[in-house]
């Protein structure tokens, strides 16, 4: 048991020992840190193959048709054929576009989203650096990649691509705020911006104790689930891209292994942030009976399903409504949402989570009774064309 | 560390460099973005990794951010080269840059950097005790200046819609 829930660690332990044989010692921690390096970069270009592919299945059972089904058993070959088909595309520039640009930005929005890898706790003593800042360090790597596609949008020289580019950067901007506030109770609760200790700090309770099951773990995991679902511009809140209005948004102008790393970076950063989302409010690799990697494994995945099953849910907001609905709802409650932690964390316990949960359910319900137009939706009236 | 500090170096100038003097004022910004990365990496070298993901966030993540929002508002946005040289703020420009210059040299030259006076590793919990109890009026301070601006530039916003909707 203990030998299978630290498989991975005991694996890059024989790794370092039979270099150590080779190598002279000072080269150690370089070995060290490139056998970490090249786990999450083989690790991370799989699953994001693979998530195409699981994405594909589940919207087609979702949609009552069968998804792909040629390519292999069950077309688990599928998303390889797909590799080769975009390596070989031809690459299109369009002749007015901004090279510089247009070149940079599909490279300039991957290394972002595999770096968040790097302080993801994968496991028991699985963790590629655990910073003090850890967590810090992912929302401020993840903010980066909206940079990298305003340039792509703006490089293109084409008026869908600069539209696309505008609405996710103002997209971004509205809804990192209540993402950052829903993790600061988190960060308030454990006292360490480090990814392990935050696992550390939901253990016991046979491996059950996890923030989810408080008042303010249960509102701030859907506020951190909703900002996050938008952060990586997923349906519905996918308007950057939305095909019904600007063709492709940001990446109208690109083909080929270009587009492809648009859409890798789209899926690295929905399973990193299903990761981190496990890690802060499910207790991460916690749980009993299985191997720890195994435990966040499924609760990613769990949490993956999730936002792949909202897309075969939910249909598009419009701009407006999704502005509206960060500014003026989920950042007054991620701010209830703190007070109720503190709450929480200052009375004792049975009143405490009366309280919390009574402060959290009376300004839900005062926020959406309260709230102008843009989060409620008004009666709609439809003319028809005679 | 001196490998690093080489390479680093190297990429901070080229990307002060690159936001003075390239022609296009988004290329302008994108420098402007490795400069900043840039300084986030001095940071960690210092090891100083708080700042250095504070750096990250604010600078890269958002005055970055509104760097681009404020360069779409200038005409022709899709040209290839965005500025007309400097025109007739040439002199203007010549005095800020001299006075700004001197003043640093001037702050600079002051401070005495030993090599063998090595800073503290500070973390981050001490950071944010500091925060909250000897520097807690300026903290505070700053806080209220902040509400005091953006109450300003909602009132703004609100003040234009009205005039619009009319």
């Amino acid at each position: 048991m203990e030998t299978l829930d630290q498989l991975f660690v005991l694996l890059k332990e024989g790794i370092l020992q039979i270099a150590e044989a080779f190598l002279p010692s000072g080269l150690l921690p370089f070995v060290s840190i490139l056998v970490s390096i090249t786990a999450i970069a083989i690790f991370a270009p799989a699953v994001m193959m693979y998530l195409t592919w699981l994405e594909r299945k589940v919207i087609g059972r979702m949609q009552n048709r069968y998804g792909p089904n040629r390519v292999g058993k069950f077309g688990l070959l599928q998303p390889i054929a797909d590799g080769i088909k975009m390596l070989t595309k031809e690459d299109i520039v369009p002749a007015k576009a901004d090279r510089f640009g247009h070149f940079l930005a599909p490279v300039a929005v991957v290394v972002p989203s595999l770096l968040l890898f790097s302080v993801l706790p994968f496991g028991r003593n699985m963790i590629a650096a655990d910073l003090e800042i850890g967590l810090l360090f992912f929302l401020a790597i993840s903010s980066v990649g909206t940079l990298a596609i305003f340039i792509g949008g703006w490089g293109s020289r084409n008026k869908f691509s600069l539209l696309g580019a505008m609405r996710a950067l103002a997209q971004m901007v509205s809804y990192e705020v209540p993402l950052v506030l829903s993790i600061v109770t988190v960060v308030m609760m454990v006292g360490s911006l480090s990814t392990m200790d935050i696992v550390e700090a939901q253990s016991g309770w046979n491996g059950f104790r996890w923030f989810i099951f408080t008042p303010w773990g249960f509102f701030g995991f859907l506020i951190f689930f909703i900002g996050s679902v938008a952060e990586v511009n997923r349906t519905p809140f996918d308007i950057p891209e939305g095909e019904s209005e600007i063709v492709a948004g940001f990446h109208t102008e690109y083909s080929g292994m270009k587009f492809a790393l648009f859409y890798m970076a789209e899926f690295l950063g929905a399973f990193a942030f299903a990761a981190l989302g496990a890690t802060l409010f499910f207790g991460g690799w916690q749980g009993p009976f299985l191997p720890s990697w195994l435990w966040f494994g499924l609760k990613t995945f769990v949490l993956v399903f999730v936002i792949i099953w909202l897309r075969g849910t939910f249909p598009r907001l419009r701009v407006d409504q999704l502005m509206g609905y960060a500014w003026k709802f989920l950042l007054p409650m991620a701010l209830v949402n703190i007070l109720a932690a503190g709450v929480w964390y200052y009375l004792s316990q049975p009143l405490a989570s009366f309280a919390s949960a009574a402060l959290l359910v009376a300004s839900y319900l005062l926020l959406s009774r309260l709230s102008p137009t843009g989060t409620r939706l008004e009666k709609r009236t439809y003319r028809y064309a005679e | 560390m001196g490998l690093f500090f080489v390479v680093l170096s190297l990429m901070t100038l080229l990307g002060a460099l690159g936001a003075m003097l390239l022609k296009n004022l988004v290329h302008c910004a994108i420098g402007l973005v490795l400069f900043f990365i840039g300084i986030a990496g001095f940071y960690l070298l210092l090891q100083a990794e708080f700042i250095a993901a504070v750096q990250i966030l604010i600078y890269v993540g958002a005055v970055a951010t509104l760097i681009l929002f404020a360069v779409m508002l200038t005409e022709n946005v899709i040209g290839e080269t965005t500025l007309k040289g400097l025109g007739r703020n040439r002199w203007a420009a010549l005095i800020l840059s001299l006075v700004v210059g001197g003043v640093l040299i001037k702050a600079i030259g002051h401070q005495t950097f030993s090599a063998a006076q090595v800073a503290e590793r500070v973390s981050t919990r001490e950071i944010g005790r500091s925060l909250l109890t000897t520097y807690v009026l300026p903290f505070e301070v700053i806080s209220i200046l902040l509400v005091a601006a953006m109450i300003g530039a909602i009132v703004i916003a609100m003040e234009r819609n009205k005039r619009m909707g009319e």
